[in-house]
């Protein structure tokens, strides 16, 4: 009965539906408004579990899933892992390193062998990004953590 | 006279030189992106939304309207070489593209889609600008019951003519709208699903979603295909000349699909994807030699190529003169826009006509731009597809993290944009279409406001909606949409046969 992916995933939405809608009846009530805050999520709720009981329903031919290899599998979760390091990284270790290290660090890990061009492409996109957001966008980038704070102690002082 | 002079006044805007700079750059960037297998005019134009930051409006739509018109220019670049369209809407390009390219000609065919983007993308220039004043005219009485209509229609559009499931669609559809309820709810402030985080109030910004559900998710899929070259070895694309007979030959369909992708491009829903496949379809229909068709037949190439960047012109009347986008990547424009504080709809002839003249100014000027990168200079350009996939996806991912850290300072939103990336990446594997997402998404604010203007103008009586004969017949009309695929299913069944042969070929 569940063998099909489309009804597993109807579970799931299903299940979201309703704990969407308990939030929804949560909402505090605002008196002054004809048409309150909750009304539009809760009538969103009751469509989203209509439509999927109704992909339940609807889904038995289908072909079966498209299967990734392990190796592919561990190179998307590796890739997953290095953005969620970069972020963890981005604004303590600074743009121009984070970047950098990430650049090289993933060419790699997806392939590419030619160091000189890992390295040079790296380094050039980063400072060419970094210089451009700074001066002809003027977003500034984080700098390095312990740079910024020695910049905002002597701005203080 | 009138359009004249207001075309000579959005001339002058567009004529300075950091505008020309800017449709040069979002032209080029456009064709570049576009070129490349995977990433769509979606994540064109979000990626390069940064740059628009703190631009002034017209600039930032000139820009933003070059990229997108620029992505389904250079799409066809690689349908043609490569048989990977670097855009849905240039898969009908490859059906007689690639294999005029297999003979040797692949110069002739880029040429010839070079030329029929060029002549339909100026002929639509042309019809927008004579239609769009037309509508705000029109659109200028409507309400807001007219205006939540007409967003319905909008939705049930893009959910019944998108590939597959329709009632995947309209998940998509619905869960957009449930992410945009999240955030201080605009009339009453009262809290909605921010589960008392600050970060959360505002809503989740536009550019985050578009990013993660459609360029994370995009490099995603490029990480399992990067073993495959994008190109074997050193080809040349060989001759770019057009015989005079061959000039002649895709005239008749350049004529005919720059005013079908025109059409199809306003209505809501449709945009190049459909338009570019409804024209090669009707192209082999009428033509005397259908069989040809697949095996290299010019008329097969002109079709589509015209018809795609017809539509993609097209898609701005809606959008500037309703404020109403009718697919995915014009409600990446619509958000884009918004960032940098102009509101389109019929009123933004009068208040911002620099923006209103200056894009469509600057289209004439983009396509001129995109006829010269795209004929003499795509030896070069095509050099692009050398790039290795592992460099490009690292670049990719580093641009989306830095895209969306310029708009909020915050690494809460770069969490936010991985989570997108993975359910847009999920979203595909299931295959739910992410198109009506984004668009629900842009429109749920708008629309929720509508529907309850609408209703406490009538103090809370439902009948207001069936007052005007506007908001009734596109109500009917909308529920009318969904009822489509179930026709369109009867239709295959019967000649199913012939259909398939027809998008296989």
């Amino acid at each position: 009965m569940l063998k099909s992916i489309d009804r597993k995933v109807s579970i799931v939405l299903f299940v979201f539906a309703i704990i969407y809608l308990i939030a929804s009846y949560r909402l505090p009530a605002f008196s002054y408004s004809i048409v309150d805050a909750d009304a539009l999520p809760k009538g969103l709720g009751v469509l989203l579990a209509i439509l999927s009981v109704l992909l339940f329903f609807q889904s038995p031919h289908e072909k079966p899933a498209f299967k990734l290899k392990k190796e592919e599998v561990a190179i998307l979760l590796s890739v997953f892992g290095l953005i969620l390091g970069y972020i963890l990284l981005f604004e303590f270790l600074g743009f121009l390193l984070t970047t950098i290290i990430f650049l090289i660090v993933t060419s790699r890990i997806l392939g590419y062998t030619n160091w000189k061009s890992i390295i040079s492409v790296s380094l050039g996109f980063t400072v060419v990004l970094y210089f451009s957001f700074n001066y002809l966008l003027q977003i500034y980038l984080p700098q390095e953590y312990c740079h910024s704070r020695k910049e905002g102690l002597a701005w203080k002082h | 006279m009138e359009t004249l002079n207001n075309m000579l006044y959005g001339f002058q805007v567009v004529l300075t030189f950091q505008n020309i700079l800017f449709v040069f750059i979002g032209v080029l960037a456009g064709t570049l992106i576009g070129m490349l297998p995977g990433l769509g005019p979606i994540s064109a134009i979000a990626i390069m939304i940064p740059l628009s930051y703190g631009m002034d409006p017209a600039s930032a739509l000139i820009l933003m309207a070059g990229v997108y018109y620029g992505a389904v220019f250079g799409g066809s670049t690689s349908s043609i070489l490569l048989n990977a369209p670097g855009i849905s809407g240039t898969v009908a390009t490859s059906f007689d593209g690639y294999p005029l390219a297999k003979q040797g000609k692949a110069g002739k065919a880029l040429a010839i889609a070079a030329i029929c983007s060029f002549a339909g993308g100026t002929i639509s220039v042309v019809a927008l600008m004579l239609v769009a004043p037309i509508m705000a005219d029109f659109a200028v009485s409507f309400g807001p019951t007219e205006y939540f209509a007409l967003m319905l229609l909008g939705l049930t559009a893009i959910a019944s003519l998108s590939e597959g499931s329709t009632t995947k669609a309209l998940i998509s559809a619905t869960f957009g709208l449930i992410i945009a309820t999240i955030g201080i709810d605009q009339q009453t402030g009262t809290q909605r699903f921010t589960f008392g985080n600050p970060n959360l109030l505002e809503g989740i910004d536009f550019l985050i979603i578009a990013l993660g559900l459609f360029a994370l998710a995009e490099v995603c899929s490029l990480i399992l295909t990067r073993k495959k070259k994008m190109f074997e070895g050193d080809q040349s694309v060989g001759s770019l000349k057009i015989t005079r007979s061959e000039a002649k030959e895709i005239s008749g369909p350049i004529a005919r699909h720059s005013v079908l992708g025109f059409i199809l491009g306003v209505l809501p829903g449709a945009g190049a994807t459909i338009a570019s496949f409804m024209s090669y379809l009707s192209e082999k229909k009428i033509s005397k030699d259908p069989s040809s068709f697949g095996k290299g037949n010019i008329k097969g190439l002109a079709a589509p190529e015209t018809s795609n960047n017809a539509a993609t012109s097209g898609a701005f009347v809606p959008l500037l003169t309703l404020g109403i986008p009718g697919s995915g990547t014009t409600a990446v424009l619509l958000g884009a826009l918004l960032v940098v504080g102009v509101q389109p709809g019929p009123l933004m002839l009068t208040d911002h006509p620099d923006v209103f003249w200056g894009v469509i100014a600057s289209m004439y000027l983009g396509n001129v731009f995109l006829l010269i990168l795209n004929l003499p200079l795509i030896p070069f350009i095509a050099k692009i597809l050398y790039i290795p996939k592992a460099l490009l996806i690292s670049l990719v991912i580093v641009f989306c993290m830095i895209g969306v850290y310029g708009v909020s300072f915050s690494t809460f939103d770069l969490y936010l944009l991985l989570g997108f990336g993975v359910l847009g990446y999920l979203m595909r594997m299931f295959s739910f279409p992410a198109a009506p997402l984004i668009l629900a998404f842009i429109l749920g604010g708008m629309m929720e406001q509508s529907f309850r203007q609408a209703l406490t103008i009538s103090n809370g009586n439902y009948g207001v909606f069936s007052e005007s004969p506007v908001t009734v017949s596109l109500l009917v009309i909308s529920l009318f949409s969904l009822t489509f695929p179930i026709l369109k299913g009867k239709l295959s069944k019967k000649g199913n046969l012939n259909n398939n042969n027809d998008l296989s070929a």
